[in-house]
């Protein structure tokens, strides 16, 4: 199908973007590098009347090191996050994560805020920031705020962000030492996750979210605390199930959901743990 | 000829190896033969793994895009082994056959078969086709009953 039609602005600044957004409220939409909204708009699930390109606003595309927390600008490629060896460094489960977005021609469009922004539960990029603690700063017309990821993700395709703001950086915790798991389960290679696992482990803390188990990717907390506590990677593994309440859907029912998302954070907790 | 590997917690197939070995008669262009045979194989593999029509209960078609209905990339199909005997054709000057089909044909039941062959320790005798990780998953839990 072809998108229905639209008018389209190019902002050579965050500060422009908002101000354009501002003046066409609920009807324009950010295009970054495309690849969440545009499949979108060509099933007409979206249909925003106005499309306000930041994909061109190169200062927001970067990976810096800020001391306890990697700085990504929000305009950062996939591509260039998987291959960050700052990334790579300390946060590697990010750099793993950002490599299994898509494809190869995806991860080199595709930015990393455009993603978050999107905020689809069955993305990779979500469940695996709000695994690791990360805080989003986004922009708006009277100013700037962090939003954390637990607090960032309201309900199938919705996230905190106003209309009129932007994001514009992503804050991830280093992570010294310890390792990380990432399970992303599909039938084909570049789908989407049916049941996707981001975890990781280090000093006795860990995180662990879910990939597509309900309408917002999901923050295994209990899970979390008891394994921090000493519970077995299996107990975890039941916990971190019973903290969703997935739906059936074409690619799996319910109770295969549960059953593979065991299955998926044990894997996922078992890597982690080496 | 096909050999599977099946991880029994999730469901998921992975195709190690296929084999197909035809005869079309004279060759004319190998090239093509080995193309369309390719392409038969996969396409045969896709009915055994992916295609799927849905309906809800009222008739109507869920699967209605390729973004439901699956049909396998080149990353999902295994690299395919082909050979080749030649028994020209008595029924033409040429001594040419079609081989267009001869891929498709054999690789639904092929794909099935070597899953069954896999899972008969499980006690798992029928699979439906397309084989999806639930499917398998779900036959295996029905055989422990």
């Amino acid at each position: 199908m072809i998108p229905a039609a639209f008018d389209y602005k190019r902002a050579s600044s965050a500060a422009e973007a908002i101000s354009l957004v501002g003046q066409y409220g609920d009807e324009a939409k950010f295009l970054a590098g495309g690849h969440s909204l545009i499949p979108l708009m060509k099933l007409r699930l979206a249909q925003p009347s106005m499309l306000i390109d930041i994909g061109r606003i190169t200062d927001l595309s970067y990976i810096k090191d800020a001391g306890d927390h990697i700085a990504i600008g929000a305009l950062t490629r996939h591509m260039d996050v998987e291959k960050s060896e700052l990334v790579k460094k300390h946060v590697p489960l990010l750099a793993h994560a950002a490599g299994h977005v898509g494809d190869a021609q995806v991860r080199h469009r595709g930015t990393i805020g455009g993603s978050l922004a999107h905020a689809d539960s069955a993305s990779d990029l979500p469940a695996t920031t709000l695994a690791l603690g990360a805080t989003y700063v986004a922009q708006g017309p009277n100013g700037e705020r962090t939003i954390a990821a637990k607090d960032f993700y309201k309900g199938f395709l919705e996230s905190a962000l106003a209309a009129d703001e932007m994001l514009t950086e992503i804050r991830v915790p280093k992570i010294s030492g310890g390792s990380y798991g990432f399970e992303k389960f599909n039938r084909r290679a570049q789908d989407w996750a049916i049941v996707g696992v981001a975890a990781w482990r280090s000093n006795g803390n860990s995180g662990i979210a879910l990939v597509n188990m309900g309408s917002t990717p999901i923050l295994a907390v209990s899970a979390s605390n008891a394994l921090n506590q000493g519970a077995s990677i299996a107990d975890a593994a039941e916990l971190a199930a019973a903290e969703a309440e997935p739906q059936s859907d074409l690619n799996a029912s319910s109770d295969y959901r549960i059953h593979l998302a065991k299955v998926l954070v044990r894997r996922a907790l078992e890597n982690a743990s080496k | 000829m096909a050999i599977v590997e099946i991880d029994v917690e999730t469901g998921k197939i992975e195709v190690l190896k296929y084999v197909a070995v035809d005869d079309c008669g004279v060759q004319i262009n190998p090239l093509i033969v080995e193309g369309q045979v390719h392409g038969g194989v996969i396409q045969g593999l896709a009915q055994a793994l992916f295609e799927e029509a849905v309906y809800d209960e009222d008739g109507n078609l869920k699967t209605t895009t390729l973004a439901e209905y699956l049909v396998p990339a080149a990353c999902d199909v295994p690299s395919i082994t082909t050979a080749h005997t030649v028994t020209p054709s008595p029924t033409n000057q040429l001594g040419v056959k079609g081989i267009g089909e001869a891929g498709t044909i054999g690789a639904a039941p092929t794909i099935i078969n070597a899953i069954i062959d896999a899972l008969s320790s499980l006690g798992v005798k029928h699979m439906p086709m397309p084989a999806s990780p639930q499917t398998v998953w779900r036959a295996i839990q029905s055989a422990k009953k």
